[in-house]
């Protein structure tokens, strides 16, 4: 079992561990030849199934296993976000499966160019307080291309193949109504502001306060998207306009150009206007307000997301990451789940 | 009811939700606000155990467009009910509750979604930005308040770019608390002084965390004296705001319009703007609640002028001037009924002590003294 590979995006990668951090602590990853996978299923909340070309984050990757060269990891975020974060400034990072008595682990290497280092606080010239040595250690060693190499060894439980035989992605019904989301980070600072208005409302409220707060969501066909909340004291909502909602590709759904007719969305087309004015034409689900925040958190990696809307069931995003070659683009499916009131 | 009369109450449509939110804000001390729907503007108040309260109006000229038709008297209602004849002549204005804090967060959600806010003009990227776009024509941020009769949520929609926000404030029935009853007619005494003074003062004087706050206004030596004295169980603090003598010695308060330290007492560089006492021989003495005048420190704060006034039976007026953009003035007013004096001896050593150190004293001053 052996698996090697250089890192080429740092940062796409350690914002990919952070953002799948907040919704659970381990992640089961598989490494095949041609795709990463990384799938978080809490407890509780909503579950991310990531699969990642290899090119997204990898270089020179090798993954080799009697299992037809599939390695199945459980590996504890929150020490890979860490470690990651060690090497925002690398000129290179390795990472690689190796074993430390027994324990499976993960080393990554990390190659740091030392500019920075203490030499650089001094002139290099040879004048001034070092004049003093003769030489400076600039020429001596050539110190603008010291390297420091850190080694940070993240322990992990290879899972066996049976184990994860039993995961499946939720299934989910064709989704009433697509809609491209305005940016995340938009989408959040709103949602934000709605879950300190809900804490305004429980205050006030007489004695119960709600811990959990619901926040409705809904979209149409006519690329509306709304956001709503009820307390006590108020009922706000956002609705958002001109967003698109993406045609269907006859070759991806089930019965092709028949499927697209018989589409739940096709239908949702016919009801429901574009300014959002009107009642009619809207999926709903209703969602944990901290969990949403969680999610939101993806925002960060600044993809295309699609939202698919199960009326009363579901809600699935689906987080295009941008992709240097525009192909094979790597994509995190949020599984989010409708609460009933 | 609501059929009768197709026409809301109230129509009123702002371009700056920030300005509404900074006079609100002023007053954000409760949880529950009245507000009052006149012809002339929005009137917001709030009350703290009837001991304090404190009210932000929200002038027509603060809106772009202002409708407000006074709603039917619901005749209907008011028969069955017992109340027919307290209610003789029924005040056309309406009056509710609205919960504050979440009419200010609402207020705020403006702006927040737009990313571009925190950097610098050069460094937006706005693809969508032409000539036509709305924050070119003025279009962004708008929010309009509407309210459509008894019973109904006070509306408040907010509008940015594609972004539209509904808020329905849950309306509530007025409680119907009296006002505190303040005498224009027989002041105590009156003075008008810059906010950032009154706003310095206090908030120097919350470092001992004190219980009480006295005023001191009298006449000392010809020249007007006023003191703000906070004492508490840490100790005893005052500062004394004292009109130029004419004997200066020490410049005067660093803050003033640009006058120069030797102007003489009837330029504004006068530290009180207008200086009157009732009875100038006596000199005048309330306590209020340190912690309640401290709910008036974010008016203080941004005000430019402060009015200051005591009727006779000690009730204290604070009226602060605040400035809006487009030298729009807003007024917001809190009121607090006095504390029973209790400690008359505490209160003349004071007095006595001051008279002494504040002979040559001018300008701002402070004092510390501690009570061990």
């Amino acid at each position: 079992m052996r698996f090697k590979a250089s890192i080429q995006n740092i940062s796409t990668f350690t914002k990919l561990t952070a953002s799948l951090n907040s919704l659970g602590p381990l992640a089961w990853v598989k490494l095949s030849d041609d795709q990463v996978c990384f799938t978080i299923i809490p407890e509780q909340g909503t579950q991310v199934w990531a699969v990642l070309s290899i090119d997204t984050i990898f270089e020179t990757y090798t993954v080799q296993s009697a299992a037809n060269n599939v390695i199945n990891l459980e590996v504890p975020l929150t020490s890979l976000n860490r470690a990651l974060k060690s090497a925002t400034n690398a000129t290179s990072a390795q990472i690689r499966l190796t074993k430390k008595d027994n324990m499976p682990l993960l080393a990554l290497t990390i190659v740091t160019a030392s500019s920075s280092n203490s030499y650089s606080a001094f002139p290099t010239t040879s004048s001034g307080i070092d004049g003093g040595f003769g030489a400076t250690p600039s020429e001596e060693f050539g110190a603008n291309n010291r390297e420091t190499i850190i080694t940070q060894e993240i322990p992990v439980r290879v899972l066996a193949p049976d184990t994860v035989a039993g995961l499946h992605e939720p299934q989910c019904r064709e989704p009433d109504v697509h809609i491209i989301l305005p940016p995340l980070l938009q989408l959040k600072s709103v949602s934000d502001r709605f879950t300190k208005l809900a804490l305004v409302g429980a205050k006030s409220g007489p004695g119960t306060v709600t811990s959990r707060t619901r926040l409705e969501m809904a979209a149409n066909m006519h690329g509306c998207l709304k956001m709503a909340m009820k307390t006590d004291s108020m009922n706000i909502s956002s609705v958002w306009t001109d967003l698109s909602n993406p045609e269907l590709d006859p070759s991806q759904v089930a019965g092709g150009e028949i499927g697209i007719s018989e589409h739940p969305s096709t239908r949702m087309k016919e009801l429901g206007t574009a300014d959002g004015r009107s009642e009619e034409g809207w999926a709903t689900v209703r969602i944990d307000a901290r969990d949403w925040g969680k999610v939101m958190s993806v925002g960060r990696l600044g993809g295309r997301v699609i939202a698919c809307f199960c009326d009363e069931h579901a809600l699935i995003l689906y987080v295009y990451l941008p992709s240097d070659n525009g192909e094979d683009e790597s994509v995190l499916t949020y599984y989010v789940s409708s609460y009933s009131a | 009811m609501d059929e009768e009369e197709e026409r809301p109450v109230l129509t009123a449509v702002s371009s700056s939700a920030r300005q509404l939110y900074l006079l609100l804000r002023c007053i954000n001390f409760s949880d529950k606000v009245h507000v009052q729907i006149t012809s002339s503007g929005l009137k917001f108040f709030v009350d703290e155990a009837s001991v304090m309260e404190g009210s932000a109006f929200l002038d027509k000229s603060l809106f772009t467009t202002y409708t407000f038709h006074p709603p039917p008297l619901p005749v209907q209602e008011q028969n069955d009910s017992d109340s027919e004849n307290e209610l003789d002549p029924p005040d056309p204005n309406p009056v509710f509750q609205i919960s504050l804090p979440s009419l200010l967060e609402t207020l705020q959600i403006l702006g927040l979604t737009d990313p571009n806010n925190n950097k610098p003009p050069w460094a937006r990227d706005n693809p969508s930005s032409t000539a036509f776009s709305n924050n070119v024509l003025g279009m962004n941020n708008m929010c309009r308040i509407s309210y459509t009769g008894f019973g109904a949520p006070l509306s408040i929609i907010l509008t940015e770019s594609t972004i539209r926000t509904t808020c329905d404030l849950t309306t509530y029935e007025p409680e119907f608390a009296d006002e505190i009853p303040f005498d224009r007619q027989s002041l105590a005494f009156k003075t008008i002084m810059r906010g950032s003074w009154l706003s310095d003062a206090i908030s120097e004087l919350a470092s001992t965390s004190p219980e009480r706050l006295s005023l001191v206004a009298k006449m000392n030596k010809g020249k007007p004296f006023f003191a703000l004295a906070a004492s508490g169980d840490l100790g005893s603090a005052s500062v004394a705001f004292n009109n130029n003598p004419t004997s200066s010695t020490r410049a005067p308060p660093p803050t003033h319009r640009g006058a120069s330290p030797d102007a003489d007492a009837s330029t504004p560089a006068n530290v009180l703007e207008t200086f009157q006492l009732s009875d100038p021989d006596t000199p005048l003495r309330c306590t209020y609640k340190f912690a309640l005048i401290q709910k008036a420190a974010r008016a203080m704060s941004i005000a430019t002028k402060v009015s200051v006034r005591t009727d006779i039976q000690g009730v204290l007026s604070l009226q602060f001037m605040i400035e809006t953009e487009g030298a729009k003035v807003s007024f917001v007013d809190f009121r607090f009924v006095p504390l029973v004096e209790d400690d008359e001896g505490e209160g003349d050593t004071y007095l006595a002590n001051d008279n002494e150190e504040d002979e040559d004293a001018n300008g701002v001053d402070s004092a510390t003294e501690d009570e061990s």
